[in-house]
């Protein structure tokens, strides 16, 4: 039975927002078992994602609007504490990846394989819903994946990301041999590089206006980098295609940057019957060159969060070798630091910076 | 005079023996489950297995009878705190099969593979329809519309199969459709192509009463094929009856009969495709030769999954596909064994059992 002594060790101090650039320190009650197929987890790492940093700084993101005090963060790894009586795939002491977010399983999206478009998504860290950066954090089953030995801590928290790019690049159909273009080398950007590589792809162009950023993707995605200039999306597209050597488009193009010009860009970079994929998000309304779209048949796709397999998925190409995620970390940092992380991702310090859990000790 | 049950119910004990019991009267354990008074119940060829043999895979025992039926209708008795999309007095068509939810088949869309499936009248203990009062999840109860009766309500759950082995084919507008078959699940197959849009759409079956049934349902022109047929004769016969054509573009092939899986992948187009909904022999002698060179696409078909249920009731309510036709007997539930043996003998087309009396 659950008490205030279980655990009694450990902490559950939250990093809460309570409205924009206004952050404190509390302790919050400690979640339980609430179903037999429910795992208790002690956080050990959380990212930083520029969802979090908009909340911070806006306090919304569209409908979704902070109205009452909400812990951050939703991009975590963790060790399990306590199992529910169903629970067979994770046991105590297991290290595991994070799915934040929990769907109803009963409506339309649910029951046909879309519960990122859940109807009632429970999400972490997006209003009213608390997030992760807290001490203990309680997951149903199947939103655990444990992670095989040799993958780290550090490595799990970067899992999280690494899913929305998996989710990204299926949309885009990626087959190999194919050429695929990337708009924005943030972190979801150079690691959507990192899965189309994965899935065979042979030109892979990584395109930011910061040089430092199409740097690193050179020596961990990339095949090709471009930088635009400030001229129109037509000609900023055909520079690209002359420079990459791709005549007569890319097969996929993504957009991981939500910028006006990038997404115009990506449709005169597209090939006739390509495919688009949307997954940056940006200003929500823009100019779009529709024309170009019809007369060219591309397929344009939106891209949301991850769904079934993408975590799995993400977590076998960690694994495996096949995305090196550690490479995107480039800083760590204690849970009382929290707010000058922050800080520092909003400054676009860095590529992923790491927030330790409050029950972390120092090494 | 003995005290009423509160929920009878039919239980199958072994083959030839079920016996009407009292079974436990259902409580809400989950704020989204809704209580059903059954309306009726309607046979399938399954149950009708299970009379005979006591089960497919899985057999019923002594030890362990099971209650029978899954293609049923309702009117809801009450509903759980949570349920928002029905109240007691709704009729409803009931989708009998509780999913987990959370394995990998039911989060990725096809929940009718769950690996935990709780399927109705299925052995050892998932109890099926046959019975006063029956529970289920609100998501898996569909609202009959005004116009639709109690006993049509029944035939949603074979009209969903034949829904789901359409849309596994992809039935496109103007393609020519082979169903071989004219049962129940067959004459709803070429119903819900011909409302796909299939332009021809030739039943086959070697019962002559079903198939001028089957032509003034849904098929455009049929196939009779005698004794002493094969493979080649009904493929070649189907084909010069329709000789303008190469072949056909989507063979729905509902009996489980060698010969007519067979017979569907000859008179199939090359690049074709042919969805195998019956179950018969487990394993039969199979033209792979025809299959690889003609690139044909095989699917096997399942039950039913998302929106089956939905375009069902999209068709009924439309009018495009009318089922009252198809219900040739009405039993009362102490006469279910008589409901069994009558189609066994292959009476009529679909008979139906009433749910118990007040």
């Amino acid at each position: 039975m659950a008490t205030d002594t279980e655990f009694g060790d450990l902490s559950n101090l939250s990093f809460v927002l309570n409205k924009p650039s206004d952050v404190t320190f509390e302790t919050k009650p400690k979640p339980t078992i609430q179903s037999p197929y429910d795992v208790l987890v002690k956080v050990n790492y959380t990212g930083i994602c520029g969802s979090d940093v908009h909340y911070w700084v806006h306090g919304a993101i569209g409908d979704f609007v902070v109205k009452d005090p909400m812990v951050l963060g939703h991009e975590s790894s963790g060790t399990v504490l306590k199992v529910g009586d169903k629970v067979a795939s994770v046991k105590v002491g297991d290290r595991v990846a994070l799915e934040p977010g929990t769907p109803c399983r009963r409506c339309t999206p649910c029951l046909s394989g879309h519960y990122n478009l859940c109807n009632e998504m429970k999400f972490a860290a997006t209003p009213p819903y608390d997030g992760t950066l807290t001490g203990l954090w309680c997951s149903p089953e199947d939103f655990c994946y444990k992670l095989p030995e040799h993958v780290s801590l550090e490595e799990g928290a970067l899992v999280e990301p690494l899913a929305v790019a998996v989710h990204i690049v299926k949309q885009a159909e990626v087959k190999p041999g194919q050429t695929v273009v990337v708009m924005g080398a943030g972190p979801v950007g150079l690691l959507c590089c990192a899965v189309a590589k994965a899935y065979g792809a042979s030109k892979i162009v990584s395109v930011d206006i910061q040089p430092s950023r199409l740097e690193f993707n050179e020596t961990f995605a990339a095949t090709h980098t471009f930088t635009p200039e400030r001229v129109s999306a037509e000609e900023n597209a055909a520079r690209l295609l002359k420079e990459t050597d791709m005549p007569g488009g890319a097969d996929a193009v993504i957009d991981a940057s939500g910028a006006e010009p990038s997404i115009q860009t990506s449709i005169h970079v597209v090939r006739r019957g390509g495919i688009y994929v949307q997954g940056g998000m940006g200003k929500p309304d823009i100019t779009f060159p529709i024309v170009a779209l019809c007369v060219k048949e591309v397929t344009c796709k939106g891209s949301f969060r991850y769904s079934s397999g993408d975590y799995k998925l993400a977590v076998e190409l960690v694994a495996s070798g096949k995305v090196d995620v550690n490479k995107l970390i480039t800083g760590k940092v204690k849970f009382e630091d929290a707010e000058q992380a922050f800080s520092d991702v909003k400054a676009g310090k860095g590529i992923k910076i790491l927030i330790k859990g409050p029950n972390e000790k120092e090494t | 005079m003995a005290t009423p049950l509160t929920n009878p119910a039919v239980y199958l004990y072994g083959p030839g023996e079920a016996k009407i019991e009292e079974s436990p009267y259902p409580t809400i354990t989950d704020p989204h489950e809704v209580i059903l008074r059954i309306a009726y119940v309607g046979v399938c060829g399954s149950d009708v297995h299970f009379w005979k043999h006591g089960g497919i895979t899985n057999k019923v025992s002594h030890a362990q009878p099971l209650i029978m039926g899954h293609e049923a209708s309702a009117t809801v008795h009450s509903i759980g705190s949570s349920v928002a999309s029905l109240k007691p007095g709704d009729r409803v068509a009931i989708e009998p099969g509780r999913p987990c939810r959370r394995c990998k088949p039911c989060k990725s869309g096809v929940y009718n593979l769950c690996t935990r499936m709780e399927f109705a009248a299925s052995p050892p203990y998932s109890h099926g329809t046959l019975r006063k009062f029956f529970t289920m999840p609100e998501d898996f109860c569909y609202k009959l519309p005004d116009s639709m009766g109690l006993d049509e309500g029944v035939l949603v759950e074979p009209l969903a199969v034949a829904v789901h082995a359409a849309r596994l084919a992809d039935v496109k507008a103007r393609q020519d459709v082979v169903v071989f078959g004219a049962g129940t699940v067959g004459l709803l197959s070429a119903a819900v192509a011909s409302a796909m849009g299939a332009r021809k759409v030739v039943s086959v079956d070697i019962n002559e009463k079903r198939l001028a049934f089957a032509k003034d349902f849904a098929a455009t022109e049929t196939f009779f094929s005698p004794k002493g047929s094969t493979a080649e004769s009904i493929a070649d016969s189907i084909k010069g009856q329709n000789s303008s054509l190469e072949g056909f573009d989507t063979v729905l092939e509902c009996t489980g009969v060698e010969m007519c899986i067979d017979a569907g992948i000859q008179v199939l187009v090359s690049g074709g495709t042919c969805i195998q909904i019956g179950l018969g022999m487990p394993k039969v002698h199979f033209p792979i030769v025809a299959l690889s060179s003609k690139e044909i696409t095989m699917k096997g078909c399942f039950r039913y999954g998302a929106g089956d249920y939905e375009m069902a009731m999209h068709l009924l309510e439309s009018g495009k596909v009318n089922l009252k036709k198809l219900i040739t007997g009405v039993k009362k539930f102490e006469e279910v064994t008589d409901a069994w043996e009558a189609t066994a003998r292959r009476e009529g087309i679909k008979t139906l059992i009433k749910g118990p009396e007040e």
